[in-house]
């Protein structure tokens, strides 16, 4: 059957890319396999292998060019452009629909990991077989995850190509056999579109830096790999050691890139919230961290070579833990941002393959890999360094898991929810391991590899332990940060960034190399500085003042009527106005201090707005305004944003029933009936005539004494009645008065009131936070980007020279 | 024993107190009842929402106030002392941190499963034929 406007033949050619890829990926690993066992078929099939890869590269490609044309093109026939992509989404949000599903972010990772490959295959000759052998195998595992074809009933993968026909649910239902259903069905016209929060520049940023990091950790892991294949149990290092900076370097700017798009657009007012996918990017990072500073052990020192390998396998399984646990649906409950499922079972078989055979050839060979017993003295770089690693591995456990609860309670049947307290709870458990790391990061930079002097070493760090207590006695005095523990985390990474300073100085005049290590670690000193500081004295100012229990966050947030101004802590702020611009709905918050002579003096604006999406929700984001020693970030928790009925403006209907005379409080009024004037008619004059009139002559006066007045008349002819409605406007404030019946046996009347729908001001609630010294989070989060960044260079160049 | 002896069974004695210690910090998934015979204690509930009763906002007290049913069908009045989140209707799921009290369940903390946002929920194609 022909389908009217569908285009089917783009889905096929990137179904047969899908499958292309699939099946070179698998036979490039079993070539390069073949050509790596000895030199005479390295002869042979090497070219094979090669062509094999590159067909894999362009298959890649083509797949991508597919995929964008299809959401270029907006055919919503397809679930992947219906689910991510819509008419209205402008242009530069498209790229990121690549990364919002499942299968696009394989799409990514596999395409970063054909990029690093075909490096590899030009770089690295001597290796270029094992390497790839792994490394398409990688691929190919990764590929089968888009082939959405049916082997025996079981679904592989899931296809970026799947017409919205043709998937599960839909097969044999009658629509599917009409061949103008898209034409007649409304739900093709548009897509669902990309989720809100991926609406943002850091979202089209984040993922893909993220995923090169992922991508570039499996280069030590193939080294490793490789390394253990060809029994060359040292020399995989010299390789490794530059990828596993630059693996730190771009995932280590990733997860803080993430960082920043929590506080730059999220609304949870902070930058880490300890949620199980940004743990799950964490760990493995760690786990690096750990690995290169083992390789740095090995080479000096020539010890803990089993460690180094078996942390360096744990770095890249750790990779696939993190992406089932975020892709596999298993989180379900505890994370907010998880994928949904639907590939958990092969998710988990390629992790269970990857560990188990990287065991088993690790396991084969440990026997074979020199183990050098030497004792490390105490007084030595090497024992101290290893001491840090351990708490690194520590720390990366108590993480992991922490935020394992899921897959724990399904391993052992137990049902668990994750603890009530769980940021303070992760907090208590890594201030004191993060305290550990960064002394030593500091305290371990003028210790000797073998053993050191004590008095020289003394020596060295006495005038920065000096000077540290000072800055952080200056800081805490400043800022009020006496808690004990936070003290001696503070005076840690004054002290740690001090050291790091003057061991940067020194072996910068001793070699001639621009190193950086030291730019890394006074980098991290100052993320762990700024994201202690930012934190623990992060100041609420939009605190409710009424009271009801500490423990409630009910007192977090401030209510702001528009138009006027409300004192919020140290700052008066008014909700100017809101105004709609494209989707977002924006809102102009001024605010002001008062001066000296008790004016108010207008400060800033902020402008957080409200992303309309009737589809998938209403986004809030938030707004900051960035000043050199402290943020000040203001979030709407709640706002009002449906349009009023102008139609039908009066609204909340009160009774009244009262005599000539009376008076009662109605709204912020004392409202008073005056006199009762009635007319009736005996005689039958003509037939225009009234039966009865009755004119009510009401008067409203309001808290300064002002009165409105207004009648209200109630006719009568032939036995039906009729009203007529009297108004008062109080500057603006409108009511409507209905004389609605006669009370003949109270002998009183009945006066329906109702208020305007304007007198309802429009407010919003309003949450604002000041996070002091936020800034220093970011130098550091750079110089840790830059000074890894360094150090790969640094290394590349130096595995040139060897 | 060696440095580095020392050191591993340390690292390992740690790792076997943070395995030990999420069974005391971790919390348990209840029912409403469960909470009710520890009024003020903290757990948390899985419930939906019951949108046949009425949901109430005072945007003034910062109170959010709805029905919610648990996993056995119990229905308890919430109270939720924040602001009302965006979409809160949409919810199917809700993840309730808090306590129980007479008149009804005080949440700290919720946590909403909106279906339309982060499950591929499919098209209601049958309706229209």
């Amino acid at each position: 059957m022909n389908y009217i406007g569908e285009h089917s033949l783009i889905g096929e050619i990137g179904h047969l890319l899908v499958c292309i890829n699939f099946v070179f990926c698998t036979l490039a690993s079993i070539s390069f396999f073949i050509s790596s066992i000895n030199s005479s078929l390295y002869q042979k099939w090497i070219k094979l292998s090669r062509i094999s890869f590159f067909i894999h590269v362009f298959s890649v490609l083509g797949i991508i060019s597919c995929l964008f044309i299809m959401i270029k093109s907006h055919y919503f026939e397809y679930q992947y452009v219906w689910q991510h992509s819509s008419l209205k989404l402008p242009t530069k949000y498209m790229i990121s629909c690549f990364w919002e599903g499942q299968e696009g972010s394989f799409l990514l990772w596999i395409f970063w990991n054909f990029i690093l490959g075909l490096f590899l295959i030009f770089k690295n000759k001597d290796w270029e077989a094992q390497l790839l052998t792994v490394i398409s195998l990688i691929q190919s595992f990764l590929g089968s995850m888009l082939l959405g074809i049916y082997i025996f009933n079981i679904k592989i993968g899931s296809s970026p190509f799947t017409l919205i026909r043709n998937l599960e649910e839909n097969i044999n239902l009658p629509w599917t056999k009409l061949d103008n259903y898209i034409e007649i069905m409304p739900q093709f016209i548009d897509g669902r579109g990309l989720n809100p929060l991926l609406q943002n520049y850091w979202m089209v940023i984040h993922p893909p830096i993220l995923f090169l990091g992922f991508s570039i950790s499996m280069i030590p892991f193939c080294y490793a790999i490789v390394g253990l294949w060809k029994k060359k149990y040292s020399q995989w290092i010299k390789f490794a050691l530059p990828w596993t900076y630059f693996a730190i370097s771009i995932l280590g700017t990733g997860i803080l890139m993430g960082g920043a798009w929590a506080y730059e657009s999220l609304s949870f007012g902070g930058f880490w919230a300890w949620d199980p996918v940004e743990n799950s990017s964490l760990v493995p990072w760690i786990i690096l961290v750990s690995s290169a500073h083992l390789m740095h052990i090995y080479r000096a020192k020539k010890i803990k070579l089993r460690l180094t390998f078996l942390i360096t396998l744990l770095s890249f399984i750790l990779v696939l833990y993190s992406s089932y646990l975020t892709r596999s649906g298993i989180l379900g409950d505890t994370s907010v941002h998880a994928f949904a499922g639907g590939l958990g079972s092969q998710l988990l078989f390629f992790l269970i393959f990857v560990i188990i055979s990287s065991f088993i050839i690790f396991l084969l060979n440990l026997k074979y890999i020199p183990n050098n017993k030497k004792e490390e003295h105490y007084s030595s770089r090497e024992f101290w360094m290893f001491i840090g690693i351990s708490t690194l591995l520590i720390s990366a456990f108590q993480i992991t898991w922490f935020t394992s609860i899921p897959v724990i309670n399904k391993v052992f049947g137990t049902s668990m929810a994750p603890p009530i307290e769980i940021i303070n709870l992760y907090n208590s458990w890594q201030i004191p391991l993060a305290i550990i790391i960064v002394l030593l990061i500091g305290l371990t930079q003028f210790l000797n590899y073998t053993k050191t002097n004590f008095k020289s070493y003394l020596n060295n760090i006495f005038s920065s332990i000096i000077f540290s207590i000072i800055v952080s006695l200056v800081m805490a005095l400043n800022l009020k940060l006496w808690h004990p523990i936070y003290f001696i985390l503070l005076f840690s990474c004054c002290l740690t960034t001090l050291l790091n300073i003057k061991y940067w100085k020194k072996i910068i005049t001793s070699k001639f190399y621009f190193p950086g290590s030291s730019i890394a670690h006074i980098g991290f000193s100052l993320v762990i500085m700024g994201a202690l500081v930012s934190n623990a004295k992060k100041n609420i100012i939009s605190n409710n003042k009424d009271y009801i229990h500490k423990d409630f966050p009910q007192n977090e947030n401030i209510y702001l009527e528009k138009g006027d101004t409300t004192k919020m802590d140290k700052y008066y702020v008014l909700y100017k106005s809101d105004s709609l611009e494209g989707i977002n709905k924006k809102y102009e918050i001024e605010y002001f201090n008062k001066n000296k002579m008790g004016q108010l003096e207008y400060l800033f604006t902020l402008n957080p707005f409200i992303q309309l999406n009737n589809i998938m929700g209403n986004v809030a984001e938030p707004s900051t305004k960035h000043f050199l020693l402290y943020d000040v970030y203001s979030h709407l928790t709640f706002a009002e944003t449906d349009e009023k009925d102008e139609s039908n403006p009066y609204h909340h209907e009160s009774i009244i029933n009262l005599n000539t005379g009376d008076s009662i409080i109605y709204d912020k009024y004392f409202f008073y009936l005056d006199s009762l004037l009635v007319h009736a008619n005996t005689k039958i004059e003509s037939d225009k005539a009234l039966d009865v009139l009755i004119i009510a002559k009401i008067r409203l006066k309001n808290i300064y004494g002002e009165t409105f007045s207004t009648d209200l008349i109630y006719a009568v002819k032939d036995n039906v009645a009729q009203s007529f409605p009297g108004f008062i406007d109080d500057n603006g404030l409108k009511y409507k008065f209905i004389f609605s019946n006669v009370e003949s046996e109270i002998g009183g009347i009945q006066i329906k009131a109702y208020e305007h729908i304007l007198n309802d001001k429009p407010f919003i609630i309003m949450k604002a936070i000041i996070f002091p010294y936020i800034n220093i989070l970011w130098l550091g989060s750079i110089l840790m980007g830059i000074g890894t960044l360094i150090s790969f260079i640094n290394l590349l160049k130096k595995q040139k020279i060897d | 024993m060696k440095n580095s002896e020392i050191t591993l069974t340390v690292v390992i004695m740690i790792c076997i107190g943070i395995m030990l210690s999420l069974t005391f910090n971790a919390s348990t998934y209840v029912t409403f009842s469960t909470a009710e015979k520890n009024f003020g204690k903290q757990f948390t509930v899985i419930g939906e929402l019951n949108l046949d009763k009425e949901i109430i906002f005072e945007p003034k007290n910062n109170l959010l106030t709805f029905f919610a049913s648990d996993s056995m069908k119990n229905v308890r009045k919430v109270f939720f002392y924040n602001t009302k989140p965006q979409d809160f209707e949409r919810s199917e799921k809700i993840t309730m941190k808090g306590f129980a009290t007479d008149s009804g369940f005080i949440a700290n903390s919720i946590l909403m499963k909106c279906p339309s946002k982060y499950n591929e929920d499919q098209l209601n194609y049958n309706s229209e034929i």
